[in-house]
């Protein structure tokens, strides 16, 4: 079964075209390393950034191994508080992702769940959660996102901020981007609805649900595909920069934007690396997802909702 | 350039020995006459460079356009005839391309020219009348715009004057209230209206060609027929010639004197409309004429041709038409058939001397 | 066209008066005026007096009224940490933000349309090819990165360019501060200028790009090839203005954005603009200039996005603003 899939797969010429994609592949194995080595961070990182114990303060800022006072403990040298970067990387990108991840899963289940119903239901519901997605859309994830945490911040405090950080970010992005899947879903389901194929299934008796999710999502699945790629790498951009503005996550528990964030005021007394070195990973990481989400919109070149 | 005005107009209405290529004949008759057609398209191939492969769309395809002929290109969808007329000025979509073959108009090989030279050609010696008139207009430029720019593109004329053609063209195709039309946009007319727009810009230069894509697929039955009348009246009053695209043999039969019928890139038949219409040859042609709805009986399904066109990637060895051919023989599986010519047809199969009786 | 200007006006009220409910609501659970105004020696009842006398235990509706009526008149309340009206502050900084927002949108409209056009009319061109690598790069580099990045090489390793704040400045018209007409503040506004314009104007080369592929893929402009006219005409007359139309709403949609992106901007150059007075009045809970920053900002907002609609509508024939005499 599983190869009999495997084979349909590599017969498919979605295959065919990234084989032949040295971007795409290049892109596919990068963003697998990333997958790899983060969410395996306990195990490939010499140090525990989170435990203060292994921490020396007077093990700061000392500059990457390859250059001259640098220290063979630390690959990439060491953060302003002494903590060993290349760990502290390694677990600031596995937080950036997950936060990434969830928040463009909860955006993918609201804007599919409100697409699918205003495209299906159409008439004035229809009109209403479009003009929601509309409105929504023209103030910025961003604007929204940084007003939203920044009053948060000041009505509860910053410690206990601290503890929902993760949460608050997911809520926030997840919320602000639905429009995004709704309408390319809503697109997709009144062409789907045109087909023949929906009339045929409703005229047996399937009742609504069973044919949105059994006949019309299984055909919307690839703008889908395309939009999350690229959904996933700017949810992580947004999280890196309220992070940044230290509105995300604290410097504790340090996700690449507030890794950026803590060592940019350090980049005047030469400790370049602090901010630079976790801004390269962020770059290479969004640049992979963005690079994958071109090819796939080439290949699949799903007809995308557009103003 | 200075020769907007089409020859034959001008033999009419100006002294003849002007100009040389009028001085042949009359506008009707100089079909068995003339010396040198208006167009002539030799052995043409077209290609198109896929990612993966490279498909012929077009195969030695080769024809004449006398001067104020109608030539009908007849034949299902995906048999090369819109190709056909898209590769004579050049205007073939993008992997698409002439790998060979010659196209002579006005002494020119029209394949042959640079970019600047072939815009001299389009819209100014040969228009084209485009399918479907809600797409061929652009949205946000006025009538007037579009109708005076293809004049200025070739003709030095002031703007009023300009105008005053625009307008005179519109009355001509029977647009009512011209000079209101003139300022308007597309959106603000009917599909039928902005097919009579298409056309006046087409006539506007007053070329001797005029090639029609499918000009009245994309519009209301009765308002095909509108359209059909207009262009025929046109062509008949200005001596325009016209090379008609449609997969109608009906319409062919009423516009055209030659027709020309295309399988799989091919030509498989050649002739004037009546002995086409009365007496074809080829087993495609049959098919077609079985096909239409005049030939059925009320209330009984349409003769379709059984199958479907083969792609161009699969296209069969020998005959291409040979899988659906009720008279297949073995031959056509192997063997492309020659040309035989059968008085005013030229008919590419094995089997034409089957037809004879 | 009176009638979608009034229209677009109701709608631009609304949005106002729904930004006005949220910024009322968060002064309404964040600012204790109280806390503000006495000291903590007061006693409870005192406290329970004086919030009656404020109107503090009036029920919502009728002290958001007071809000409103207060914020038509421009009073938006007093900063505590400035101790001067809110509006003010916040007017203070809007020049330094506007410039700086100009600045980023002609960087942006100045070479993103010739490029993206470029890229559509030559897509196999190496410098296409090129404008579209560096594209991608530019989209995957935020803002605050960029602004970082570019500090350290110009301003920190190469000592070329300033690093921070606006230089010196010239006051015009009255209280508009203008870095344009020093030297000292052009310079200043370079680097802040290209980060703040350094994703939108990727984005902008590719969705112009984009588009205009597409157009010219369209009937239309093959049938412009088909009459005979000059390359120029087909490409800026017939296809940039249908290729512009999509990108003008597009553009309204990233004004939000791009005004996000100054809060960003801001805090990397210490530029003293509106983000940079708005990320500090968060830090001091400073509840009324957090809610002018909001009031002023969706002002801004409200008022490009209506200036957006009426340049599309204008632009766009289809968009019925004059003609209610249709075609036939």
């Amino acid at each position: 079964m599983v190869a009999a899939r495997w084979h349909q797969f590599r017969d498919s010429g979605f295959y065919h075209d990234f084989s032949r994609d040295k971007t795409a592949i290049i892109s596919f194995f990068i963003l697998c390393l990333y997958v790899v080595v983060c969410f395996s961070a306990p195990l490939v990182a010499p140090f525990d950034p989170y435990d203060p114990t292994v921490i020396d303060i007077m093990d700061s800022e000392i500059p990457p191994a390859w250059l001259e006072r640098g220290d063979p403990r630390f690959l990439l040298g060491t953060d302003a508080q002494g903590r060993d970067l290349f760990s502290t990387i390694l677990y600031g990108t596995r937080i950036s992702m997950t936060i990434g991840v969830c928040a463009v899963l909860l955006q993918a289940f609201l804007g599919i769940s409100l697409g699918m119903i205003a495209g299906y239901v159409g008439g004035s519901l229809d009109n209403f959660l479009m003009r929601i997605a509309d409105i929504q859309l023209s103030f910025s994830t961003l604007m929204v996102a940084i007003i939203f945490l920044a009053v948060f911040q000041a009505l509860f405090g910053t410690e206990l901020y601290e503890r929902l950080a993760i949460v608050m970010l997911i809520l926030v992005i997840g919320i602000a981007e639905w429009p995004q899947y709704a309408r390319t879903v809503r697109a997709s389901v009144l062409a789907e609805k045109k087909k023949e194929y929906v009339d045929a299934v409703r005229v047996i008796g399937l009742r609504p649900h069973r044919i949105m999710f059994r006949h019309i999502l299984p055909n919307t699945l690839s703008p889908i595909l395309v939009i999350s790629t690229v959904q996933v790498a700017n949810a992580i951009v947004s999280e890196a920069a309220l992070s940044f503005l230290g509105l995300g996550m604290p410097v504790t528990k340090p996700s690449l934007g507030s890794l950026i964030n803590s060592g940019f005021e350090f980049i005047f007394s030469g400790s370049w690396w602090i901010t630079i070195v976790p801004g390269v990973v962020l770059v290479i990481l969004v640049l992979v997802m963005n690079l994958l989400g071109d090819f796939l919109r080439d290949v699949l070149n799903p007809k995308l909702y557009k103003n | 350039m200075p020769g907007g005005v089409p020859c034959e107009v001008r033999c009419r209405h100006r002294d003849p020995q002007r100009d040389r290529s009028c001085a042949t004949a009359p506008v009707r008759i100089q079909r068995r006459h003339s010396i040198v057609s208006l167009l002539e398209v030799k052995n043409l191939e077209v290609r198109f460079a896929m990612r993966r492969q490279e498909l012929i769309a077009l195969r030695d395809v080769s024809f004449k356009v006398e001067k104020g002929e109608r030539l009908g290109i007849v034949g299902e969808s995906g048999a090369g005839k819109s190709v056909a007329a898209f590769s004579i000025l050049n205007l073939i979509s993008k992997p698409g391309y002439i790998s060979s073959g010659e196209i002579f108009f006005g002494g020119k090989d029209l394949t042959k020219l640079t970019a600047r030279e072939m815009s001299q050609i389009r819209g100014n010696q040969i228009s084209m009348v485009f399918q479907d008139p809600m797409m061929t207009l652009n949205p946000v430029l006025t009538i007037g715009t579009q109708m005076t720019e293809a004049l200025h593109a070739h003709q030095d004329i002031s703007r009023e004057e300009a105008k005053q053609r625009a307008i005179e063209t519109l009355a001509r195709v029977h647009i009512p209230s011209p000079a209101t039309r003139f300022d308007q946009y597309p959106h603000e007319l009917s599909g039928g209206m902005r097919q009579r727009v298409v056309i006046a810009i087409a006539l506007i230069t007053k070329p001797p060609l005029i090639i029609a894509d499918e000009p009245t697929t994309a519009l209301d039955v009765t308002i095909q027929a509108e359209i059909m009348e207009l262009m025929m009246e046109l062509c008949e009053s200005s001596g325009v010639g016209l090379i008609l695209i449609t997969h109608d043999l009906g319409v062919i039969s009423q516009m055209t004197e030659r027709a020309i019928v295309m399988y799989a890139g091919r030509i498989v038949e050649e002739g004037d409309t009546r002995d086409i219409i009365n007496h074809a040859y080829h087993p495609y042609t049959h098919g077609l004429m079985d096909a239409l709805p005049q030939k059925t009986k009320p209330g009984r399904r349409l003769n379709q041709i059984k199958g479907v066109m083969p792609a161009l990637s699969s296209i069969p060895d020998g005959c291409a038409f040979n899988p659906r051919c009720p008279l297949v023989i073995d031959l056509c599986r192997t063997t492309l058939p020659q040309f035989t010519v059968f008085g005013s047809t030229r008919v590419a199969c094995h089997r034409a001397a089957a037809r004879t009786d | 066209m009176f009638a979608f200007f009034v229209r677009r006006l109701i709608q631009a009220t609304l949005v106002m008066l729904v930004i006005s409910v949220i910024a009322f609501s968060i002064q309404d659970n964040l600012g204790d005026p109280l806390r503000e105004m006495v000291g903590q020696s007061v006693s409870e009842a005192e406290r329970q007096a004086l919030r009656e006398e404020m109107g503090l235990n009036d029920p919502f509706i009728v002290q958001y009224w007071r809000f409103l009526q207060k914020a038509l008149r421009g009073d938006l309340g007093t900063s505590y940490f400035f101790k001067r009206p809110a509006v003010d502050v916040i007017l203070d900084k809007l020049p330094a933000t506007l410039e700086l927002v100009f600045g980023a949108s002609l960087i942006i409209i100045l070479l993103s349309v010739p490029i993206g056009v470029f890229a559509a009319i030559y897509p196999k061109h190496w410098f296409s090819k090129f404008a579209m690598g560096v594209s991608i790069v530019g989209i995957s580099i935020p803002v605050f990165l960029t602004a970082i990045l570019s500090i350290y090489i110009f301003s920190v390793e190469l000592n070329w360019l300033p690093s921070f704040g606006r230089g010196e400045t010239v006051e015009i018209f009255g209280g508009w501060t203008t870095g344009f007409l020093t030297r000292d503040g052009l310079v200043h506004l370079i680097l802040p200028c290209i980060a703040l314009s350094s994703i939108m104007l990727p984005l902008f080369i590719r969705l112009i790009r984009a588009e205009m592929l597409e157009v010219l893929e369209s009937e239309y402009v093959k049938f412009a090839w088909a009459k005979g006219l000059s390359p120029k005409r087909v490409w800026f007359v017939h296809a940039l203005k249908n290729t512009l139309l999509p990108v003008i709403t597009v553009g309204g949609v990233q004004i939000g954005t791009l005004i996000a992106y100054t809060i960003l901007t801001e805090t990397v150059f210490q530029w003293p603009g509106m983000g940079f007075l708005f990320l500090e009045a968060v830090n001091r809970v400073d509840t009324p200039l957090i809610i002018a920053y909001l009031i002023v900002v969706g002002l801004i907002f409200v008022i490009t996005n209506t200036i957006v609609d009426l340049v599309y509508g204008l632009v766009n024939p289809t968009v019925k603003l004059a003609r209610p005499q249709g075609g036939d």
